[in-house]
């Protein structure tokens, strides 16, 4: 068993030497051939094609690590799945793994050279100590003096056994030291060609927080939804069923009650209707272009709209629909502005939304401010929220969100 | 006078026609959707529908889309959208081919039965009923905008109110076409309307009006 496993070792150094070759050839090839070309339309691709060659490579070293060495590592995640031909190349060059892959082949030379050294230091070394005798007797490998170590000569017999000796302690040191020598290049293996954990996790998080953003956005509806027929359904009703009473009772007292009865009921639905179009402007479902166009009805300000998007993820249209309310409120509140421009317009993936105003500017996004708030909005499915806004106007203020996961 | 209500909320559509019929108005049909909606107007011929703005199957905008069909349809049926929700953007669009014969209450305002059923009366004679906070919304909130006309393009803006056009505003006050069109103008500049289509600014001013009265 313990041979098995020297020997599979050893196999391991050998393919170690080979990659060692191999792969630095192939990874830097690639690389300066794609620099060198990148000032033409294929270098770009062909520094792709690279990293992805340097990934499928790392691939088979991780085979062989885990027949030869057992050292079973985890694929990392494929590359991102951006869609065509530019967005395949986009997503092997952004892809952390084939750079990784990259590296762990540029570190490989020393790894081979430590390795190969151990093995003839100890395997060959220790096999031409062992059969020191056996050469002795038939005249091989031998200097006039006879061998002698720091003055201490080894002859004559039986003094070559010694030799013997230390020939069968470097074997039985020889599967340990090539272990030892193996171990750094198990760990470069682990950390360069298995899954880079921060980007495992970003990923993992950026997904997560995707279904907790899209599922808020969706009880905020179911909710909306709830109150309009239940509660405020309800509270309608009462009011019907105090005017009725109204109407059947005398003038007095209890058709005063009745009244401040309605009163109250008529403040709940309001308190309602106002909560409801903080959490979910119900004109929302009929898309980002109704409710800005709603939006830009209520704000006293000539309103330019041009709004050219498809119907979207839920959470994004509520966030460009929530900020574009708090930009043209900032414009009508601080800024004196007359005008305002909003567009909404689908960018490749990004959705960009941009109000601008006439008013006198200086508006920044201090912590605290609504504009921060904003930005923390935004940032909730990695949108940006830029702001120009020079003193003395005007302000333009554009926010960008993905509009795809 | 002879009413269908559309919302989908039985106890609503229940309680109001109970209510009405308190005061004497005859509910023909009480329905859940816009295509009940439909043949009830078709087989009843109301003076007046009262239609929620959200019915099945969406619930977002079903019974707007009825109003503004059956506007065009029966121009002769009253529509009063009855809403818990301000909802602007067909609305003006509803208005803008007539104010006349058009309203939009809150459902809270059944509180005060003698105002609705006024409003109900109102816009079945083909007058307006506008809820307060409707407005509100329409204008963005830019009150006293009427403060700067004088008497005299005020009783204009009245007159166009009720739905009239500059023809017949100029009849009333014995003056030409022109000079009414001159305080038209005034107004629309007065109430800084956007230079727009010409209905449009002139619902819009219609609606500044209602809002100040």
């Amino acid at each position: 068993m313990r041979c098995g496993r020297a020997g599979r070792e050893l196999l391991f150094v050998l393919s170690t030497v080979v990659f060692a070759v191999f792969g630095p050839a192939f990874v830097v090839g690639f690389l300066t051939l794609g620099t060198f070309l990148s000032v033409t339309a294929i270098g770009v691709p062909l520094l792709a094609a690279g990293l992805l060659g340097a990934r499928r490579l790392g691939g088979v070293q991780r085979g062989l690590a885990a027949a030869l060495l057992g050292e079973r590592i985890e694929e990392p995640p494929p590359p991102r799945d951006l869609p065509g031909f530019y967005g395949r190349v986009q997503s092997l060059l952004t892809d952390p793994h084939g750079w990784r892959a990259v590296a762990f082949y540029l570190l490989q030379p020393p790894q081979a050279l430590l390795q190969a050294a151990t093995v003839v230091f100890t395997w060959c070394w220790g096999a031409v100590a062992l059969t020191h005798p056996l050469q002795r007797a038939l005249g091989w490998n031998q200097t006039r003096e006879g061998w002698s170590i720091a003055g201490y000569s080894l002859e004559p017999f039986p003094r070559p056994f010694l030799v013997s000796l230390a020939g069968l302690a470097l074997l039985w040191l020889a599967p340990r030291a090539v272990r030892l020598a193996l171990l750094p290049n198990r760990l470069l293996m682990r950390w360069l060609l298995g899954p880079h954990r921060p980007a495992a996790r970003i990923r993992d998080l950026e997904e997560s927080r995707a279904l907790v953003v899209d599922e808020s956005a969706a009880v905020l509806r179911r909710i909306e939804r709830d109150l309009h027929d239940g509660a405020q359904a309800r509270m309608v009703s009462l009011i019907m069923q105090l005017t009725l009473l109204k109407e059947t009772v005398p003038e007095g007292p209890a058709r005063q009650l009745a009244a401040q009865a309605q009163d109250t009921a008529s403040q709940a639905v309001r308190e309602l209707r106002e909560l409801v179009r903080g959490l979910h402007p119900p004109v929302l479902d009929q898309g980002l272009e109704a409710a800005l166009a709603a939006l830009a009805d209520t704000v006293p300000l000539r309103t330019e709209l041009r709004v050219e998007v498809p119907r979207l993820r839920a959470a994004v249209e509520t966030i460009a629909y929530f900020c574009v309310a708090e930009l043209l409120t900032n414009a009508v509140r601080h800024s004196g502005a007359d005008e305002a421009r909003v567009s909404a317009v689908l960018d490749g993936g990004l959705l960009r939304v941009e109000v601008e105003d006439d008013g006198r500017g200086g508006a920044t996004a201090l912590p605290g401010s609504g504009l921060s708030g904003l930005r923390e909005r935004v940032g909730a499915v990695d949108g940006r929220l830029l702001v120009h806004s020079p003193a003395g106007g005007p302000t333009r203020i554009t926010v960008e969100l993905p509009a795809n996961r | 006078m002879r009413v269908v209500i559309a919302d989908d909320a039985v106890i609503l559509r229940e309680g109001l026609a109970r209510l009405l019929e308190a005061r004497g108005l005859t509910v023909v049909a009480a329905v859940a959707d816009a295509g009940e909606l439909k043949r009830a107007v078709a087989e009843h011929a109301p003076d007046v529908v009262v239609v929620d703005i959200r019915m099945p199957p969406t619930h977002t905008d079903e019974g707007l889309r009825a109003a503004l069909e059956l506007r065009r349809e029966h121009p002769d049926v009253g529509i009063l959208l009855f809403s818990q929700y301000v909802e602007t953007r067909y609305v003006k669009d509803l208005l803008a081919e007539s104010a006349a014969g058009v309203g939009y209450l809150l459902k809270e305002r059944v509180a005060d039965l003698d105002d609705f059923v006024d409003a109900l009366r109102r816009v079945a004679g083909g007058g307006t009923a506008l809820d307060p906070e409707v407005l509100s919304h329409l204008l963005g909130g830019s009150r006293g905008a009427l403060d700067g006309l004088t008497p005299r393009e005020r009783e204009v803006l009245a007159l166009m109110a009720e739905g009239r056009t500059n023809d017949a505003i100029a009849r009333r006050f014995v003056v030409s076409g022109r000079a009414i069109e001159k305080h038209v103008a005034n107004i629309f500049a007065k109430l800084g309307l956007p230079p727009s289509g010409d209905d449009h600014r002139r619902v819009l001013a219609v609606l500044r009006y209602l809002e100040s009265a």
